[in-house]
């Protein structure tokens, strides 16, 4: 793989990070949207037949970009593309002079030359880059074409109202299965699409030294994230057979840690047994570094297989056990540094010094990976004992009633039970019967995910509202600008890209509808902390202490009047232990919402910090 | 009568017979027995026609892919029943149901059960055997786990499909005893005949099939112990107050035993007294005879005999008979919590004598057990305490 993927994957990293710091007095848990649009345009080059000078153009459609020009940023981007003999163009259309902001876009171009088949390897590298943007960032669009010798090759990546979970450390994952392993065959008795991911204990990782003197100051944070994968109904009796083992490294903000690029496995990822003991499970674990960019699942930053340690010996390497995902996190304790440059940089010395970092906590790490692990595999023995029982039910159901048929003398009733299910015999009857319970509870298995349902319900329905909108109007505006700024880089070269920002903006009615929309949804939240939002949803916190104080008084049931002294007793008790309980409520919310009072302290003092300095 | 044992004087009855005209003249205002007898037989045809139509239900929603539905009346909350003084606890037209579905883990296997029942039930309707609900419990005891599990479940589809147990050819063997001027006729044609035998016979477990059902008995008396029944029998009680009959039903009567008592009720109204521990308990089980219970509400015309008295022991006895204290146990926490919940229940409201010695037993705190009688005198309870209460009319 060469630059141009880390290229594009650099300056995409760039973006989000500007996005993410932009959007950083919003709500913590506001999930990150954007569209991006990603074009590559290849011709034969004049001088080499075996060379296509490509022109990669990145757009994105969203106002201020304040600083997106940084120095440091142009600098570093420009060193990676000078080892491709490639220049870098980029173009600021600021239209906030005008009373519609909706026009304004940034833009970036850059041209190598480079043999048609890096130009394919690369094209894969960075869809699969994308992919793993958008399985935690679900509202982030992009589009992505790419365009050889006027044959074009369109893909929009996105999330498709697909299922989240949200993490507790605000980010969403998706949890729609396909996006991680391929539907084995013979799986037509999936009961669930979904992955239950387990967040672990995240764990503070210790900066070693030396890597602190490289400059990555603050504290970093940890989480691993453990979810099985193919509730496979067949396998049941190999429940906890695991076959392979991905992982997906993400960084601060969300974002691959490592870039396309950078597929130099560290030790920690040649080595898999730095995250787990794996000889705990009596399974033997291997690296397999076959990455197969074909297709469009999610593909780690390093796969394993998985044996038993016993099946070594009898060889039967079963291809349908289950995967481990393992998604790890490391993200700065409380946020990220104040000057999002900084962190953009972090990026990247995190990713080289991460081998040093995870091996220094490797015993922290360990621990919380196993717990997350455990408790996957755990749930998965639940889900796998509920539908045994269930299927065991089913079986007694489907038998009682085949007796009952197949001995009724009424032959209407026969008839009549026959017809409904179109059998011809009670044999056929018998199985039609077993397939019907079996459909009903593929239909809508409550399982274990129903807490999960629970709790991404409400942002699901924003989600869609949002995509609803955006799908309806932004599509047209965005191939609209990108087509309007092919043209006229295809007529006048890089110069008119100026042309291009000064042009005055015409949006479409369309357009501005979709701004408006999109200013009204943030509109709330858009002023801070203690916006209205957050206020009401405190508010509510404080109405559900309430309730449980005044539930307390009745949760004993007792037949004696409510002025018994018996009575009384009870109710002082149980008023009591709802009193001392709460402050420990609101201490938990402050921990868990990272409340502001003290976060915001530390981020002051820390940018104070760096101004002494 | 060749051997028929001498009773007391023709005198000692007056009490009784004014008691019993009383009750049939009451009865005879009332209109004839209420309903009796209309929906106590569901013929086999239509238990058979009402399984198929559950099973027909089940298949055409499985037919368009929703998950079948058992719907239960709910049977364990007061909200569902009304009282009715001449009938005691029944359930109201439109209770509130429960629903068994069949695609939630926690109920799936109820409902799986209940279909195994009924089919079960099904076979034996159609081939015209009984079986009892401990062969159903041992046909796949594995499943089952334990008998309370198939006991509710032939409640609930007794109550499901508003059919009395016994028409879905399920019997129990029988827990109570009888004893006295009774005989009768089994449904295989075996005679049995209570009188003059020191031993009681067991309630017979088929009662819709007794023919020829005999007797003289002045008064029925409920013994809510096996002890003080036993007891009785040994004092000759039986002979001493001939002619007359006893029932026991072991504690908490069994469905046979109330449905005895309710057969000879409607075969004979004779006065029925019941004699009971001067406990909540006691109270409990004598208004499970009188009214009903909770749980079987759906059947209650069937098996209540709300003519019933309450002979003894009262609360207000122990007073006057200055029972010695120390023969006396204070009501525990329990106690008191049942005791609370009886009085709050309908039918304390037109009880009024009931409900003053309820409330004597609240005040004192204390409550007695039959068997306190004895430290007056060993054959007090036989000899003194119950010839007197029956020959004074004694009873509320």
């Amino acid at each position: 793989m060469e630059g141009t993927a880390v290229a594009i994957s650099e300056i995409l990293r760039y973006l989000i990070i500007h996005w993410k710091c932009e959007t950083a007095g919003v709500s913590k848990k506001a999930l990150l949207e954007g569209q991006l649009v990603i074009s590559t345009e290849a011709f034969t080059s004049k001088h080499h037949a075996n060379v296509l000078h490509c022109v990669t153009t990145i757009t994105s459609g969203r106002s201020n970009y304040d600083g997106l020009g940084n120095k440091k940023f142009v600098k570093e981007v420009q060193s990676i593309l000078s080892r491709l003999s490639a220049k870098l163009t980029w173009s600021y259309k600021d239209a906030s002079g005008s009373p519609d902001t909706s026009g304004s876009s940034f833009q970036m171009m850059f041209e190598v030359d480079e043999k048609p088949r890096t130009l394919r390897t690369d094209g894969l590298a960075v869809k699969n880059f994308l992919r793993r943007i958008i399985v935690v960032h679900p509202k982030i669009t992009f589009h992505f074409s790419v365009k050889v010798n006027g044959a074009l090759a369109k893909e929009t990546i996105r999330a498709e109202n697909e299922p989240i979970f949200n993490l507790p450390n605000g980010i969403a994952l998706i949890i729609n299965e396909p996006r991680y392993v391929r539907p084995t065959f013979g799986a037509t008795e999936f009961l669930c699409s979904r992955i239950h991911p387990v967040p672990g204990q995240p764990v503070t990782l210790s900066i070693p030294d030396d890597v602190a003197g490289m400059g990555l100051l603050g504290e970093l944070i940890l989480m691993p994230v453990a979810a099985l994968c193919s509730c496979l109904e067949a396998s049941s009796n190999q429940m906890d057979r695991i076959s392979s083992v991905s992982m997906f490294l993400y960084g601060p903000s969300g974002l691959p840690l490592l870039l396309p690029g950078q597929r130099q496995p560290t030790t920690v990822f040649t080595d898999p047994s730095c995250f787990i003991d794996w000889k705990k499970y009596d399974w033997c674990v291997t690296p397999h570094l076959d990455f197969n960019l074909d297709g469009d699942l999610v593909l780690p930053d390093m796969r394993c297989q998985a044996k038993s340690c016993e099946g070594r010996l009898s060889q039967d390497v079963a291809p349908q056990g289950q995967t481990l995902l393992l998604f790890i996190f490391v993200d700065f304790h409380s946020g990220f540094p104040a000057q999002q440059m900084e962190l953009w940089g972090a990026h990247t010395l995190l990713a080289s010094h991460l081998n040093a970092i995870l091996l220094e906590n490797q015993r922290g790490i360990r621990g919380s990976v196993q717990m997350a692990v455990d408790q996957a595999l755990e749930q998965q023995q639940h889900a796998a004992k509920a539908r045994q029982k269930l299927q065991a039910s089913h079986t007694v159901a489907v038998d009682s009633i085949l007796s009952v048929v197949s001995g009724s003398t009424s032959s209407s009733f026969r008839r009549g039970c026959l017809q409904a299910l179109q059998a011809a015999d009670t044999q056929e009857f018998g199985t039609k019967l077993h397939n019907a319970f079996k459909e009903i509870t593929q239909h809508r298995f409550p399982y274990h995910c129903s807490c999960e349902i629970r709790q991404q319900l409400p942002s699901e329905k924003t989600a869609r509202s949002h995509m609803e909108a955006r799908r309806s109007h932004s599509p047209e505006h965005l191939s609209e600008t990108t087509e309007r700024a092919n043209s006229k880089r295809r007529k006048g070269g890089v110069e008119e890209t100026r042309a291009y920002s000064s042009t005055p903006s015409a949006p479409g009615s369309s357009d501005r509808a979709a701004r408006e929309q999109q200013g009204r949804v943030r509109a709330p939240s858009s002023a801070g902390p203690g916006s209205g939002l957050e206020v009401a949803e405190e508010g509510g916190r404080g109405m559900g202490l309430a309730c449980s104080y005044v539930g307390s008084l009745y949760v004993w049931k007792s037949e004696l009047p409510r002025d018994h002294p018996a009575v009384i007793k009870r109710r002082f008790t149980s008023v009591l232990v709802v009193s001392s309980l709460s402050p420990l409520c609101v201490l938990l919310w402050r921990e868990l919402t990272g409340i502001q009072v003290r976060g915001a302290g530390q981020r002051q003092g820390r940018a104070a910090h760096r101004e002494q300095n | 009568m060749a051997f028929a044992p001498a009773g007391p004087a023709a005198s000692f009855f007056e009490a009784l017979d004014r008691h019993r005209a009383a009750l049939r003249a009451a009865l005879r205002r009332g209109g004839e027995a209420p309903a009796r007898g209309v929906t106590s037989r569901a013929s086999s045809s239509e238990v058979l026609a009402s399984i198929e139509n559950i099973i027909q239900g089940i298949v055409a929603s499985l037919a368009s892919s929703e998950a079948p539905v058992f719907m239960m009346d709910n049977r364990s909350s007061w909200e569902n029943i009304k009282f009715e003084d001449s009938v005691g606890l029944q359930m109201v037209s439109h209770c509130t149901t429960r629903k068994i579905k069949s695609d939630s883990p926690k109920s799936v296997q109820n409902f799986a059960l209940i279909l195994k029942v009924l089919s079960m039930i099904y076979r034996l309707v159609q081939s015209n055997t009984y079986a009892t609900k401990r062969d159903i419990y041992y046909t796949n005891s594995q499943l089952f786990g334990t008998q309370t599990v198939v006991d509710n479940l032939i409640n609930d589809i007794s109550c499901m499909l508003k059919v009395p147990r016994r028409s879905l050819h399920i019997l129990s063997t029988s827990k109570g005893l009888v004893a006295g001027n009774l005989s009768f006729t089994e449904e295989d044609g075996t005679r049995v005949s209570c009188t003059g035998c020191s031993t009681a016979v067991a309630v017979p477990s088929n009662i819709q099939g007794l023919r020829n059902v005999i007797t003289d008995a002045k008064f029925l008396l409920i013994v809510e112990k096996d002890a003080t029944f036993q007891r009785l029998l040994d004092d000759q009680f039986c002979s001493k107050m001939s002619p007359c009959i006893m029932v026991t039903g072991k504690g908490v009567p069994d469905l046979n035993t109330r449905l005895l008592v309710k057969k000879l009720w409607d075969l004979f109204h004779l006065p029925l007294f019941t004699l009971v521990d001067a406990d909540p308990h006691g109270i409990e089980i004598m208004c499970i005879y009188k009214y009903g219970s909770l749980s079987m509400a759906f059947e209650a015309h069937n098996l209540t005999v709300p003519a019933m008295r309450w002979l003894g022991l009262l609360p207000s006895d122990i007073q006057r008979l200055n029972v010695p204290q120390n023969t006396l146990i204070p009501l525990t926490k329990r106690d008191q919590m049942k005791l609370d919940s009886i009085l709050k229940r309908p039918y304390v409201t037109c009880q009024p004598f009931w409900r003053k010695e309820m409330e004597i037993m609240a005040a004192s705190k204390m409550k007695a057990e039959i068997q306190a009688l004895t430290f007056l005198s060993p054959d007090y309870l036989s000899r003194v305490y119950l010839p007197n209460k029956l020959k004074f009319g004694g009873w509320i």
